[in-house]
């Protein structure tokens, strides 16, 4: 009974503060919004070796209104991975316990990591069109990224592909596994093989206190918004899973 | 008379388990012809695609990738029907009876899709070779496309066993196995992409890309193996 209590259930403790960190979230979320066009000052986007040739298009250093995206972008990205992170941990929960609970932590999880994987992709790629003047170039940050979303996406193709519950929990923690140890390799494996084709962009380094302050805005703000997410979906799936455990017990 | 009864080695079951593969293979030579032929395949859709290159020039650029998609092709077909007859007869069931560990299973199917794979590889290559890089001049160290398709073939094998373990019990398996092998076998394949077209264009300072290369996708081998060894007995047991 002890060992029970310390599972992941609807209703506990943190199920009561989710709607509010998601309500704080949103806030705080548009608070960032807001302060990255009023507060934030304007910076040097990426800045380029000289002048270089990127997809038809002559780029240098340049103050960029489009940089604006990064307040956004950096920290659906980390939330995303946090939420792939926590993902993992449920997964390898699972395989030592064989608790389903920890498959419905895994899933929830994956899901909201799906979410913002999306996100990351969407506000990155807009970044991409207006800085580098391409919608898509196989960059290792794009790369690993869009590899990231089709291992997520493939996730989740397994999942439905399954009947039995048990099966399906343990092959998709497998999956996601191996997906967490893929992931970085990829990052390293397109990063490190030097390439011809690419430009060779360099990074700003350093933000200022206002960017700063935005970014630290933004990232509390999508965190909350990320756990009230990952709560609320995860209550209903567990509510929805009682649901139908009562419904096979009345049946029986 | 006293019967002596002597619990084999695991090495004499990865051998009976391996031996098993290879002699249903023989006697049937399914896998190996439907890969064979689905490669010459490959290469006439390959041919229609590059109808209009002029080989000299492109055709040196974008050979060492040609030559990486017929590859991951065949061998998603391969992988597709490594466990299918296994699942036929109930095979499978047999060999999970036997008490032994269950990673021997892994190591053996790895190994025998190495072999197809290589099999395949063989024929594949000189041909692929044959229709398009016949009229190239090659850098002279392209010899070494060797070691590439070597690492690449066995870290493919590797990943694609596990994975083909968990699509034959899933709906849907061809596609399923393909939605999961292609981008996880991604770095793998941009690896031996970039290593052996670094060969075959051979252009300044290429050794140094090859060798980054190959350490990269030899990294990745070693990981990849590593995990899905850990990570097999979850899977069949499931």
């Amino acid at each position: 009974m002890a060992k029970e209590a310390k599972l992941p259930e609807a209703g506990q403790w943190p199920d009561r503060i989710a709607p509010w960190a998601l309500l704080a979230g949103a806030i705080l979320s548009t608070i960032g919004f807001l302060m990255a066009f009023l507060y934030a000052g304007p910076v040097n986007g990426a800045a380029v070796n000289g002048v270089e040739m990127i997809g038809g298009t002559m780029v240098s250093s340049k103050l960029l209104l489009s940089q604006k995206i990064f307040y956004f972008h950096m920290p659906v990205a980390i939330v995303s991975f946090i939420a792939l992170a926590f993902a993992g941990y449920y997964s390898i929960r699972f395989l030592m316990t064989r608790q389903a609970r920890f498959d419905t932590c895994a899933k929830v999880g994956m899901e909201i990591a799906l979410v913002f994987v999306i996100c990351t992709m969407v506000t990155g790629d807009l970044w991409t069109r207006f800085e580098w003047g391409v919608w898509w170039t196989w960059d290792p940050r794009l790369t690993t990224y869009l590899i990231l979303m089709l291992v997520i996406i493939a996730y989740f193709v397994l999942r439905n592909a399954i009947d039995e519950p048990e099966r399906r929990a343990a092959y998709a923690a497998v999956i996601s596994i191996i997906a967490l140890i893929d992931v970085p390799i990829c990052y390293m494996v397109t990063r490190l093989i030097p390439s011809s084709i690419h430009p060779v962009v360099l990074r700003e380094g350093g933000m200022t206190a206002d960017m700063g302050m935005t970014v630290g805005v933004c990232m509390i703000g999508l965190l909350l918004v990320g756990f009230g997410l990952y709560r609320m979906r995860f209550r209903q799936v567990r509510l929805a899973q009682r649901m139908q455990a009562m419904k096979d017990q009345i049946e029986d | 008379m006293a019967v002596t009864l002597r619990k084999p080695s695991t090495f004499q079951q990865y051998k009976t388990l391996l031996r098993k593969d290879l002699e249903r293979e023989f006697r049937t030579r399914e896998m190996l012809t439907s890969m064979g032929i689905y490669a010459v395949l490959v290469l006439v859709v390959f041919g229609a695609a590059l109808g209009q290159t002029t080989p000299a020039l492109d055709l040196l650029q974008v050979a060492g990738g040609l030559l990486w998609a017929l590859i991951v092709f065949t061998s998603l077909l391969g992988l597709n029907r490594s466990f299918a007859h296994e699942k036929e007869q109930g095979c499978l069931e047999g060999i999970l009876l036997v008490p032994l560990d269950r990673s021997v299973i892994f190591l053996a199917k790895a190994t025998s899709n190495v072999f197809f794979l290589l099999a395949v590889e063989v024929v594949a290559v000189p041909l692929f070779y044959f229709f398009f890089l016949t009229g190239v001049s090659l850098a002279s160290d392209f010899w070494l496309v060797l070691v590439p398709l070597l690492v690449g073939t066995i870290g493919m094998a590797g990943i694609g066993t596990l994975l083909s373990t968990i699509t034959i019990n899933t709906r849907g398996k061809d596609v399923m196995l393909a939605v999961l092998f292609v981008p996880l076998v991604f770095p793998l394949l941009y690896a031996c992409a970039s290593s052996t077209t670094a060969l075959l264009v051979g252009a300044e300072g290429y050794m140094d890309v090859f060798v980054q290369s190959i350490a990269l996708a030899g990294g990745y081998d070693v990981i990849m193996l590593l995990v899905s060894w850990v990570l097999y007995d979850f899977v069949i047991s499931a």
